[in-house]
């Protein structure tokens, strides 16, 4: 096998610095164990226990290699895997012992001398044995992807690699997975330790207590856990990685790839932390506290309801023990099961600024809305098959078609609504800046203004005299209409009205100068047609007379 | 992602339920954090980066190109790796495809040189460049972004000619010619006494008054030779077994008569009817006869880039573009197969003033019966089985 130096040297980096992750995260898993101990059993030796798992984990981590080479099932195998749990077995054993005491432990020594092995099995040796069978297991997992993935470099780096092509999931995205569910076990454990189960140890009728703010130490295993897992996920990423360019003859032109991926990483983590110790969690969560009270509740009543099927099925195989005069040998012992209490009413938390509580709801509910957001596009994304089945279904089709009636209608508005704002807006705006072709009549004075707007004055006045006689002037009739109008009302001033009309519209849309003469005779063209309207209204009013 | 991301956000969901948010939320925040995170980063990071690639675009036979390839990131965001491959064509490279991996940090740089060989004529890609990233963590799947490519052009292999011939009827050129019906009245080449039935126009009066006797100009005969190749690269009109090889010599041949034209100063022009790649229809374009180096570098574009095609028969293109000829124009014809359509088209082409010019290449068992028929039209026919039968036309010439 023909290793680069430099390959090894970093496979040699990995392994030791994915073997302490492997450590740490056990050492989180074991923790997170000991205080459900701690939480469930009090008077069971939690920190011996704790400290047995974290021994056959760096036995574990020790003798993996020396080990991983021997043949499944083998006699050599039984006597190495054999030796190391009998090993594990009697030091768990008479460590247990010997937090009891000297005397406990001469005692199981001398239980053990005689061949009573039955009562040296207690339910905290037997628990103890079960938890490190599950720490040995755990830690063997961990340890064979991460051999995996350093193996596989070493293959890929002999004569034989390039005809090898591995069909099966990418050992990182085991790894991944691996991380993630033993991460779902240990916050479940974890939420189990904040629960005080002294009722349920000292009375099988009892309901287990869930303490909100009680602080159990299990979290910080989880969370460290998780934290450790995101590091060892990252250098399992830099290793499979670097398998994978090795596999492929891709050269690495960067020679630092590997330390600033250090480097990144761990700034990565560290920015992450901070950023998740500052984002709020639990002292805003009102819909949360609802949840979790509705849940409470409705978990209370069926205990409570099982509870009472089970006293009913007691009483039932009890009534031959009556029947015979003897008194049932059970149903004495059950206490009637308690009522599901209702849910009190929560305190709200102190709160020191109104307004910095507000902001903080808002900043986690807006998160955890991204999130589920997130977290569905990502589900779809990972469920094509689903996605197109959703696609075909016609309840889908409906409301993609009710969506999009909506989403037209919604943008219907929208699109009146915006030009409604900016018609308005430059309304404003033409008023701000002067663009109406006359000022408000209450500021009006005839000779401030300049000879074009002196014209449409005149004009104007030719035609709000009109109106106020009956010839009112439609928005949609142009100048010139109006004026033939005007003209069949006032047949005598014709000449005068298309005067006043054509020099009207040479001042509106043209760009010609308009001389002050021009305008002095509008005014007088404009004397004229006035006397005749006021002629045309004296000769409506006589005939009245 | 992992397919336990979903679970795991259930249950952490689940227990914030039952704990009024606390721990679970803290870890909720931080699962979805890395994930997300590390998918906007590589997102962010990759659109930043950017490439350029710098090489001479056009490269003759045999040429060694180094591509410069410049890498940049134009964001603060590092890129912790960045996997390159650039797609070559084997022509130029060989099984040999550069690739590389790099880290690139904020508002980093890269810069690589790699070369490639102009082995064999065509219009290459050089790329595009695949670049590849991903997430610290590999939480999800690497992300991919293509640089576009680049194209290089390298020219068919150029034969020196130095002793073709190629019958012209054009006057008044620039090439000499024995036909004294050719003479070019700017092409004075002596004086001669008068002769009855000397036209007026050729007395040269300053040496008539020197003499005291009627001069007359005697003019050396010339001619301008307007060519147009018409290169036919449909396959059907080649020997199938050396179908490629022919085509490539067919090519070769259009190049080096081409180049010898301009050399000449003459005009030449091309007609092609393969698949031009860089054509919207494929169709190549018809280049008219022009002179001078650009416009022979035009041409050899053009042949650079042309490909075989299959059903593009070449007589319909040579009736549509015939008439757009000058008179007198030389078709040189160079094709595999000489179909009894394409002589009746050349046999037109010569009636009409034109001249052709048959040039057969490879080798193919109705040969002989297409040179029969084509003399029999007066047409001339040259066949080229190999390179070296170009000789004829690379040797110095005795009779000019």
């Amino acid at each position: 096998m023909n290793l680069k130096p430099s390959a090894i040297d970093v496979e040699k980096k990995f392994h030791l610095f994915s073997y302490t992750l492997v450590f740490l995260m056990m050492a989180c898993v074991a923790m997170t164990f000991s205080i459900l101990i701690h939480s469930v059993m009090p008077g069971w030796h939690s920190s011996i226990i704790a400290g047995i798992l974290l021994f056959i984990v760096i036995d574990r981590l020790y003798t993996y290699q020396g080990l991983k080479s021997i043949t499944a099932l083998s006699s050599e195998w039984f006597i190495a895997y054999g030796a190391q749990w009998v090993v594990i077995i009697l030091l768990s054993r008479f460590l247990l012992s010997y937090a009891n005491g000297p005397d406990a432990l001469i005692r199981d020594l001398t239980l053990l001398a005689r061949g009573s092995f039955a009562d040296l099995v207690t339910l905290e040796f037997f628990v103890t044995f079960f938890l490190e069978l599950a720490i040995w297991f755990l830690s063997a997992q961990f340890l064979e992807l991460l051999d995996e993935i350093g193996l596989d470099m070493k293959f890929v780096l002999s004569e034989e690699a390039s005809q090898f092509r591995s069909e099966a999931e990418p050992a990182h995205q085991r790894l991944v997975n691996l991380i993630f569910s033993v991460g779902i076990g240990l916050v479940i454990l974890a939420a189990m330790t904040r629960i005080d189960w002294s009722p349920i140890v000292s009375n099988i009728t009892g309901f287990p207590l869930l303490q909100i703010n009680r602080f159990s130490g299990g979290e910080a295993g989880a969370l460290l856990y998780f934290v450790f897992g995101l590091a060892l996920l990252s250098l399992s990423r830099l290793m499979s990685l670097q398998t994978h360019w090795n596999r492929l003859r891709i050269p690495v032109s960067s020679t630092n790839l590997v330390r600033q991926w250090a480097v990144y990483s761990l700034l990565f983590l560290l920015t992450l932390m901070i950023v998740v110790s500052l984002l709020p969690a639990g002292d805003s969560l009102g819909f949360f506290a609802v949840l979790g009270t509705l849940l409470s509740f409705l978990l209370g009543v069926m205990v409570f309801l099982s509870q009472l099927i089970l006293a009913i099925i007691l009483l039932v195989f009890s009534l031959p023990f009556l029947l015979f005069g003897k008194s049932p040998p059970l149903l004495n012992q059950s206490a009637p099961p308690p009522l599901p209490i209702m849910p009190a009413t929560s305190i709200p938390p102190v709160s020191n600024s109104p307004f910095l509580e507000l902001m903080r709801s808002v900043l986690l509910w807006v998160g955890l809305a991204a999130i589920i957001t997130f977290a569905f596009i990502q589900f779809l994304r990972q469920h094509d098959s689903a996605f197109a089945t959703l696609r075909k279904s016609r309840i889908t089709n409906w409301l993609v078609l009710a969506w999009q009636w909506l989403y037209s209608k919604v943008d219907k508005t929208r699109r009146l609504w915006t030009q409604a704002l900016v018609d308005g807006w430059q309304g404003i705006v033409s008023r701000l800046e002067g663009k109406r072709i006359l000022p408000r009549p209450a500021f009006l004075n005839i000779r401030s203004l300049d000879p074009r707007r002196r014209v449409y004055f005149f004009y104007l006045a030719m035609i709000r005299r009109g109106s106020e006689q009956g010839w009112k002037r439609e928005p949609s009739q142009t100048p010139s209409e109006y004026a033939a109008q005007l003209e069949k009302a006032l047949p005598s001033s014709t000449e005068d009205i298309d005067s006043i009309t054509k020099a009207f519209v040479q001042a509106r849309y043209s760009l010609h100068n308009v001389n002050p003469e021009d305008a002095n005779i509008v005014k007088a063209i404009w004397e004229r047609i006035r006397r005749a309207l006021q002629q045309k209204a004296k000769d409506k009013t006589a005939p009245d007379r | 992602m992992s397919g336990t991301f979903l679970p795991l956000l259930v249950v952490l969901l689940l227990i914030a339920l039952f704990m009024r948010g606390d721990f679970a939320l803290t870890l909720i925040y931080l699962v979805i954090g890395a994930l997300a995170a590390g998918l906007r980063w590589s997102i962010g990071a990759l659109a930043q980066v950017q490439t350029e690639r710098h090489f001479q675009t056009h490269a003759f036979l045999g040429e060694k190109i180094n591509v410069n390839l410049h890498l940049k990131n134009n964001g603060w965001l590092p890129v912790p790796w960045l996997e390159l491959r650039e797609t070559l064509p084997v022509a130029l490279v060989g099984p040999n495809n550069f690739q590389s991996v790099i880290h690139l940090g904020p508002r980093g740089e890269a810069n690589f040189e790699y070369s490639v060989q102009a082995r064999k004529r065509g219009y290459y890609p050089i790329g595009p460049l695949s670049l590849s990233t991903g997430d610290i963590l590999g939480l999800r799947d690497s992300l991919q972004r293509v640089a576009e490519a680049d194209h290089l052009v390298v020219y068919p292999e150029i034969v020196p000619f130095t002793s073709l011939k190629i019958p012209s009827y054009s006057p008044q050129g620039t090439l000499r010619h024995t036909l004294p019906i050719f003479e070019d009245p700017t092409r004075v080449i002596g004086k001669r006494g008068y002769v009855s039935g000397d036209s007026l126009r050729r007395i040269d009066w300053k040496s008539s008054a020197v003499s005291g006797q009627l001069q007359v100009k005697v003019f050396e005969p010339s001619i301008a030779l307007e060519t147009c190749i018409v290169l036919n690269l449909n396959a059907d009109d080649f020997y199938y077994r050396n179908r490629i090889d022919s085509a490539e010599l067919a090519i070769v041949i259009a190049a080096s008569i081409a180049n010898w034209i301009i050399e000449n100063k003459q005009l030449v022009g091309i007609m092609v009817n393969g698949r031009d790649p860089l054509a919207a229809d494929g169709r190549p374009q018809t280049i008219p006869p022009r002179k001078g180096k650009p416009h022979l570098i035009r041409l050899l574009e053009t042949l650079a880039r042309v490909e075989m095609t299959d059903q593009s028969v070449l007589v319909p293109l040579i009736q549509q573009q015939r008439y757009q000829l000058g008179w007198g124009t030389t078709l040189i014809v160079i094709t595999g197969k000489a179909s009894e359509e394409l002589i009746d088209e050349l046999y037109h082409a010569q009636r009409s003033g034109q001249n052709a010019f048959l040039i057969l290449v490879g080798m193919d068992a109705s040969e002989e019966a297409s040179r029969q028929r084509a003399q029999t039209f007066g047409i001339r026919v040259f066949s080229i089985a190999s390179e070296r039968d170009l000789n004829i036309w690379t040797q110095k010439s005795k009779q000019v």
